[in-house]
């Protein structure tokens, strides 16, 4: 079992490596980081902060648009071109290959955050503050975020084309990424917002928590460049999040278990 | 332990067209065995249901009715597929793999050890005629050259059963003789072969028994002796005619012309004519005698008979509508 997935692990970290607009989205990352590195030299006082918002917010924004172009794309593109049809006949459930798939794309994608990380800590030390744990902290809820991102999109790819895939998956992370004001709204006056904001909070996985810098976490003020959340904190998200990318990549399991291959 | 290599029993697949407005009937109860040690043929017209029985066996498309085995397993069962080697019509794989490297994929999901691995894909691709494109990638690959990489990782598992859909397809006539010699041998080594074509001289050539099947339906099923008629069905005459007069008064009944050029005329009449009688008319008429040939049925002839059933039946006419 874990052979076969490995093996198709393996052939989507190739298949993915030649995704030219991986590379593009790399070269973006790291202009970003320079340009913040740049532009904090022309601040007074900021730039370190700016080396890390800039980098933080490329690497949670960039990786998670990344996710979805990976999920929504390597699942369909299979049945598409119908390369599947020389895998699924082979002895390999096809949950194995699902899982195979998610476990090539969170391999290109760990690399990329990887990749990402490295530029903007490079920014980091050529600034002279170096890489805090509050920063590494950040990186590692952001790679968090990217992760379950992905699995939204298999899941959305498992039963729809890449268009409507994207669309949705791009819904989700922006659903996510609101579940504060999402909860704010289950106390509007309306009790039909309120019964569509709390369906909406049980069916939407609450990406906020892998970007918490500059709001509150347990009533305090959290942001990276001072007080950040503690490593308990962490292992909570992390935690929830690998509650959501089972359930995601389970249901897209059994959602690509029903699928004729004609 | 089961003679039988593959047991296909009230086949029935049904699509839903969107939103459910339409039922089309892809399968409509096919039902077929194949022994071990057998190369079978599986023979249809495009869209007959060839390959959607193909993809059923392996898994790839779920059947609404009956019930299918290989090697005795049922093929809702992984275990199904682990001693079978399949060919996908037009098979398409990851382009940017080497032959190597997709031999090597296959071997993987079959579980074989690296170092067999290895070998079995050297032995293959030399078997396949690929050596020299062993470090190409499969996108530089012609269409006979991916049929050829199909057939190497087909056989990456020693498979005792091998499925092959439309194998001859996109090969030229030495890439199809290879295949043919390929099949024969898969044979001799004991292996069962399904494969489907609409190619019948290749049926003719290679299967012990052969199914026809069309508009989702098994129309015959049997040896090609079985199922073609031994009976005469015509008598075919070729005679040199001295002049157009000539072949024009030899095309008469019960003699059908088929062709007249450069002065050799061709007839065909039936197999109950007295052939004696008419070949002395011809000589009085100054004509002199080629050839006298008795036509036997023959499976193009079983295969065009039964396509137009299958097109005139209440099914296919249901179908129409």
């Amino acid at each position: 079992m874990v052979g076969r997935i490995w093996a198709i692990a393996l052939n989507t970290f190739r298949e993915a490596a030649r995704i030219r607009v991986l590379y593009g989205v790399l070269v973006v990352v790291v202009a970003a980081n320079v340009l913040a590195a740049v532009l904090g030299q022309l601040s007074i006082h900021e730039d370190v902060r700016l080396a890390q918002d800039i980098g933080l917010a490329g690497i949670s924004i960039m990786g998670s648009l990344t996710a979805i172009v990976l999920g929504v794309m390597l699942l369909y593109a299979e049945i598409q071109r119908r390369t599947i049809h020389a895998i699924v006949s082979k002895p390999i459930a096809r949950w194995e290959f699902v899982v195979g798939k998610y476990v090539g794309m969170a391999l290109v994608l760990s690399v990329l955050v990887g990749l990402f990380a490295i530029a903007m800590a490079l920014m980091l030390t050529v600034d002279g503050d170096g890489v805090t744990m509050a920063v590494v902290k950040a990186l590692v809820l952001a790679w968090l975020e990217v992760l379950v991102v992905a699995a939204i999109a298999i899941f959305f790819s498992s039963f729809s084309t890449p268009f409507l895939s994207g669309i949705f998956a791009l819904a989700m992370w922006t659903l996510g990424r609101l579940t504060p004001d999402i909860e704010a709204a289950t106390h509007a006056a309306s009790p039909s917002i309120g019964i569509v904001a709390r369906v909406a909070l049980e069916i939407v996985p609450d990406l906020n928590l892998f970007a918490v810098s500059g709001h509150e976490v347990s009533g305090e003020l959290v942001s990276v460049h001072d007080m950040f959340v503690s490593w308990g904190y962490v292992a909570e998200a992390a935690a929830h999040g690998i509650g959501w990318i089972v359930a995601l990549v389970a249901l897209a399991c059994v959602l690509f278990e029903r699928r004729d291959f004609a | 332990m089961s003679e039988l290599a593959i047991r296909v029993a009230d086949l029935k697949k049904t699509y839903r067209t969107p939103f459910r407005r339409r039922r089309v009937e892809a399968l409509r109860g096919v039902t077929f065995a194949v022994e071990r040690g057998q190369i079978f043929g599986f023979v249809g017209p495009n869209g007959a249901g060839k390959t959607t029985t193909i993809r059923t066996l392996m898994g790839l498309i779920r059947p609404t009715g009956g019930s299918a085995t290989i090697l005795g397993h049922s093929i809702r069962e992984r275990a199904a597929r682990y001693r079978v080697g399949f060919l996908p019509e037009s098979p398409y794989f990851y382009d940017y793999l080497t032959v190597g490297e997709l031999c090597d994929l296959t071997g993987r999901l079959f579980g074989v050890a690296a170092d067999a691995r290895r070998k079995r894909a050297d032995e293959l691709i030399e078997r396949v005629g690929l050596g020299r494109a062993r470090t190409q990638s499969l996108k530089k690959f012609s269409k006979g050259m991916l049929q050829r990489a199909g057939l190497a990782q087909a056989l990456m598992n020693d498979p005792e059963v091998v499925v092959l859909d439309e194998p001859m397809s996109g090969l030229d006539p030495i890439g199809r003789k290879e295949v043919r010699d390929l099949i024969l041998e898969l044979r001799a080594r004991g292996k069962t072969v399904l494969f489907s074509t609409h190619i019948l001289s290749d049926v003719e050539a290679l299967a012990d028994r052969v199914a026809i099947i069309a508009r989702g339906s098994l129309q015959s099923e049997g040896t090609p002796a079985e199922l073609v008629r031994r009976s005469v069905l015509a008598i075919e005459i070729a005679v040199r005619a001295p002049d157009a007069a000539a072949a024009d008064a030899l095309s008469t009944a019960p003699a059908t012309r088929l062709r007249f050029a450069d002065g050799e005329l061709v007839v065909s009449v039936p197999p109950d004519t007295d052939v004696d009688a008419w070949l002395a008319r011809a000589r009085e008429l100054g004509a002199t005698t080629l050839s006298v040939a008795p036509r036997h049925e023959t499976l193009e002839d079983l295969f065009m008979r039964q396509i137009a059933g299958a097109d005139d039946s209440p099914a296919a006419r249901e179908g129409r509508t």
